[in-house]
């Protein structure tokens, strides 16, 4: 059987009647991670991999209806998982082991996931190529020659090319939206605080989310049901019932109202996926759902305003990576002050260094109110025009990205061109808000178009119905 | 708006910050990157929020976590990656204090 | 110095009674073998998110409270960023724009100093400097202990005044169950900012800071010290430079730290993975509610209501101990008066001299010692050998009482008595004669007693005496 074929939940449906064993099924993906490894999607399969299939089947045996029992999931390399490595991509953490669980792995091994193996990522979620990585570039799954889009770009990478049925990504500023876009498959970011972030290495703490990448619509509601749900270790994530997301799949859109921003329509104009985001707008006016045109007035500035507040925490947060506790220390340092120094500046790479500098900049004494006080205030007012929007809109509909999957190499000289990838997917991370992006249509080279809804905090189940509906309708 | 300049001093300063070293080549190929990553960044100048309050999310003193002491990891599980232990401590070059 | 104004402000520090630390559920314990009170969050591991301790929050507002601060409403945590060894994460959560306690006071003698805040913040872990071959040892069981931080204003102006403020805030903080406040463990810690003008000059002088003096005597030398340096800088035509200095209470002097270490730009922002803390009125209230009396309110209390006298008053509320002691004992025995009367005859002058002294004796034994006196089943001579004998045997006072006391009875003292008068005819014939028959009278009840052994209950017997007498 072809099992990157399946989608999860005929997967986790062969499972469960043990039609097939996890070990088979487990065997399977990991023999085509082998096969791809050209694709250096996944830095490393667990030596363990195949045992936690074979307890899974045990516990099916036994009468476990776990939701992902004995599926095989890979995982984003800066999500912890006890006892195995967890490096962020980076030379720094190469060798460092998870002291302990995060809690999305914690709630997957709940459920009886198999966790198989780590994907690669922008060095510390730092890009939107996973060219960052201390461990080589991932390829894109539908064009060698491509980026995978980042950060998580091993992540999405694996789902497209069948190494395994779901993996996790993180989202700071669309790092699983992008790559999702450019490896034709589906991500969503989730609303802020919807999944714990406890043991996931932070970039931007108040910005980001884990959240599944799957190959269709449905899979994702599925997967996020498993990640959701507060936790005690994280004071952001949300201590509220998680709602049955698929069962929020109606298939149906009538009366929907899409919010149409007029300064998307501004910016799309001679993109590439200009054509692409028209007619999607147009199917889902065709097919009843009612086209509202809005405004976000400051639209354009959620790219500066991202590029100081995500900086400035990370510049904190990645203060304890310093060679003391962990993390790789200099043979070169003979005190202190040259373990910080020489540990730091040989194990970050260039685009965390800038990042960590930037964000020095914007909260140092004297630039802090110009900056950091200003973006955040500038963040406030955004979440105020967004919610005009949203008190006449169900969702917004835009692009992921200004197009297909760009060339290996062809942005990694030009930092500013590489985070103008962010352009439309930084709103959401502003807000907290749910976005999920799905593909739509193909360029006349077969790549695909990533299209976004965005839905108010709280309602991805919204964002999963309109979704669902333009993956089994729309034909771009 | 005028590009703001970036001098050499204040890169220095920075990497103070940072804790990171470079060198003299590396900190004047950085500046004009500095300076392009400072354009993107200027653009919120342009925006008044003037009449704009941040709202801070928040929980009652009541949601708080309990005092309950709980058990801590193992010491051999803290001192795991560590480069440099002794002691069961975390070792560095010694310091003057 | 006579020519100069001293200005101090103080920072003091001081660790919270809390069973777990301030953002994990780790021992709040001193003493541990080295990182095993740690956890992903306090070793600031990679993914480790803080979650605030409510007690904690709770101490501070009380503390707050001991001073008349005012509890702000929304209390916010931020990040104070900077590279140190001990410091696991590279930043200690602090707070900088709205502390929990905002103003406040305290009174000294003759003099009101001026709080500036309260706020929370987390401890750092403990260098231990070893030998060259060994290295500087990081141990992060303090790392994340829960520590109030109270900055005052530039009120004070002595050496003297900065140890009468230390010391009315220690007490109070141990009164209100806020700190242990143990100097010697590092529980309170203090840094002091000092600068020195020239006498009734409005102009403030450039300050230095001296940090982390840890008991009462080193900050009094401290500030002479200092105060004094800077004095001769200034006489000598120098200028005062903005610094951090230590103080080495080996030497007895301060010396200047790296200035590199003085001028930190700590980069202070919101900690994006907390939220702010609402703490409202009910809540404050309901902390106020648990609040002791602070030892003054106490004395005011224990001279006008109980009707103590002033010496009395001061030495029961000197003591934390003492005071519960105390109130504890006329809870059962209402009498204050009588119990402090034996509190300082006849159990504080057995302890004075004595370190880490404990009362032998329980408040229930001793408020059933006073009760048996009252209510004259037992003598006072019984009742001082009943005393003693719980005190150093820690005996049964129930059974002491039967076998000591059970006071003679009213016929069979008429009996005593009147034998007594009976076999000392010419005592008899002094009483009616002699110009003090009050000496005689004395006589007869220390001859009732002698015969009873104690037992007999005095104004019963001088009852008798006297009628017998007629």
């Amino acid at each position: 059987m072809k099992f990157e074929e399946l989608s999860l939940i005929e997967l986790v449906k062969l499972l469960q009647e043990q039609k097939v064993s996890s070990v088979e099924v487990t065997k399977y993906f990991i023999e085509r991670i082998k096969e791809k490894q050209n694709l250096n999607a996944v830095l490393e399969v667990y030596d363990d991999a195949i045992e936690q299939a074979e307890k899974a089947d045990e516990k099916i045996k036994n009468g476990f209806k776990g939701k992902l029992a004995g599926v095989p999931v890979i995982i984003k390399d800066n999500i912890l998982f006890k006892g195995k490595k967890a490096s962020c991509s980076s030379k720094f953490l190469e060798n460092y082991v998870a002291q302990y669980n995060s809690t999305v792995v914690e709630k997957m091994l709940n459920e009886g996931a198999v966790i198989i193996g780590r994907a690669n990522m922008d060095e510390f979620a730092m890009g939107s190529s996973t060219e960052n990585s201390a461990f080589g570039p991932t390829l894109n799954a539908l064009d060698p020659t491509r980026v995978p889009g980042g950060s998580s770009g091993g992540s999405a990478c694996a789902v497209a090319a069948g190494l395994c049925p779901v993996s996790l990504g993180t989202d700071t500023g669309g790092s699983i939206r992008q790559p999702a876009s450019y490896n034709g498959i589906v991500g969503i970011k989730p609303t802020y605080g919807r999944v714990s972030r406890y043991g996931v290495v932070a970039f931007a703490s108040s910005i980001e989310q884990v959240g599944p990448l799957t190959k269709n619509v449905k899979d994702n509601a599925y997967m996020l049901g498993v990640l959701s749900g507060g936790s005690e270790h994280d004071e952001t994530s949300l201590k509220i019932e998680v709602p049955d997301f698929l069962s929020q799949i109606k298939g149906d859109i009538k009366g929907i109202k899409v919010g149409v921003l007029k300064e998307v329509e501004e910016m799309v104009k001679g993109l590439d996926v200009e054509k692409t985001y028209h007619s999607v707008i147009d199917f889902l006016k065709a097919n009843g759902a009612e086209i509202v045109y809005s405004s976000i007035p400051d639209f354009a500035l959620t790219l500066p305003c991202y590029y100081i507040i995500a900086p400035a925490e990370a510049t904190s947060n990645l203060g304890r990576f310093d060679g003391v506790k962990y993390s790789r220390r200099s043979p070169k340092a003979t005190n202190v002050d040259e373990i910080y120094l020489k540990s730091r500046s040989e194990g970050f790479g260039k685009e965390v260094k800038r990042r960590i500098m930037l964000g020095n900049f914007v909260l140092s004494s004297g630039y802090f109110d110009a900056y950091y006080n200003k973006a955040k205030k500038l963040q406030q007012k955004l979440k105020i025009e967004a919610g005009k929007v949203f008190s006449k809109c169900d969702v917004i509909v835009l692009p992921t990205t200004t197009g297909v999957a760009f060339k290996l190499g062809a942005k990694s000289n030009d930092p500013i061109a590489m985070y103008k990838e962010d352009l439309f997917t930084i709103l959401a991370n502003i807000l907290g808000a749910p976005a999920l992006s799905l593909p739509c249509g193909k360029n006349e080279e077969g790549l695909p178009y990533g299209i976004q809804i965005i839905a108010n905090s709280l309602n991805e189940g919204m964002a999963y119905n309109v979704a669902d509906y333009i993956e089994k309708g729309y034909r771009g | 708006m005028e590009k703001t300049k970036v001098t050499i001093e204040e890169v220095k300063r920075l990497a103070g910050l940072s804790s990171l070293e470079f060198s003299e080549e590396e900190l004047k190929s950085f500046i004009p990157e500095f300076e392009n990553m400072l354009e993107l960044v200027d653009q919120v100048k342009n925006c008044d929020v003037s009449d704009v309050e941040v709202k801070y999310t928040s929980h009652k003193l009541a949601q708080l976590r309990e005092d309950c002491a709980k058990d801590s990891l193992p010491q051999e599980e803290i001192l795991l990656n560590s480069p440099k232990t002794k002691k069961g401590s975390f070792c560095v070059p010694k310091m003057l204090d | 110095m006579q020519d100069f104004d001293i200005v101090i402000g103080l920072e003091v520090h001081a660790e919270l009674k809390t069973n777990s630390k301030v953002f994990c559920s780790c021992k709040n314990q001193f003493g541990s073998t080295p990182n095993t009170n740690c956890c992903p969050v306090c070793v600031g591991l990679p993914g480790a998110l803080p979650v605030l301790n409510k007690k904690a929050v709770q101490l501070v507002i009380k503390a707050g409270l001991t001073i008349d601060s005012e509890i702000n409403d929304l209390a916010i945590f931020e990040r104070k960023n900077y590279f140190y060894p001990d410091l696991a994460k590279a930043y200690q959560i602090s707070q900088l724009v709205r502390p929990i306690c905002i103003g406040g006071h305290i009174d000294l003698k003759d003099k009101r100093i001026r709080i500036n805040r309260i706020h929370l913040e987390e401890d750092a872990g403990k260098l231990v400097h070893s030998t060259q071959a060994i290295g500087t040892l990081i141990d992060y069981n303090r790392g994340g202990v829960p520590l109030m931080e109270l900055v005052t204003e530039p009120d004070i102006s002595s050496a003297d005044e900065a140890v009468e403020f230390l010391t009315k805030l220690r007490q109070r903080l141990i009164f209100a169950d806020v700190a242990n406040c143990k100097m010697e463990q590092g529980g309170m810690r203090c840094d002091v900012n000092i600068s020195v003008k020239p006498k009734g000059s409005s102009v403030l002088g450039q300050r230095t800071e001296m940090k982390n003096l840890n008991s009462f005597k080193s900050v009094y030398r401290a500030i002479n010290y200092e105060a004094n340096r800077q004095i001769e800088v200034i006489r000598n035509g120098g200028k005062i430079v903005q610094e951090t200095r230590k103080w080495d209470d080996n030497h007895e002097k301060s010396v200047s730290m790296r200035k590199k270490e003085t001028s930190q730009d700590y980069r202070y922002f919101p900690d994006p993975d907390m939220l702010a803390v609402e703490i409202s009125r009910e809540d404050v209230e309901n902390i106020r509610k648990t609040m002791p009396l602070m030892p003054e309110e106490l004395k005011k209390k224990y001279i006008e209501e109980y009707k103590l006298t002033e010496y009395d008053a001061d030495i029961i509320t000197k003591d934390r101990d003492i005071i519960k002691y105390f109130e504890d004992t006329i809870k059962l025995y209402n009498n204050p008066k009588v119990v402090a009367n034996w509190l300082l005859t006849d159990i504080l002058s057995k302890i004075k001299d004595e370190e880490n002294a404990e009362i032998k004796i329980s408040p229930k034994d001793l408020a059933k010692i006073l009760t048996l006196l009252e209510q004259s089943k037992i003598s006072r001579t019984v009742a001082k050998d009943i005393f003693a004998k719980v005190w150093e045997e820690n005996a049964d006072v129930d059974s002491l009482a039967k076998e000591m006391g059970g006071s003679v009875d009213e016929e069979s003292l008429k009996t005593i008595i009147a034998n007594i008068l009976a076999t000392n005819p010419k005592a008899v014939e002094d009483y009616h004669t002699s110009d003090t028959p009050e000496k005689v009278f004395r006589w007869f009840v220390g001859q009732v007693m002698k015969e009873t052994k104690g037992k007999a209950n005095a104004p019963m017997a001088e009852k008798i005496i006297k009628e017998l007498l007629k």
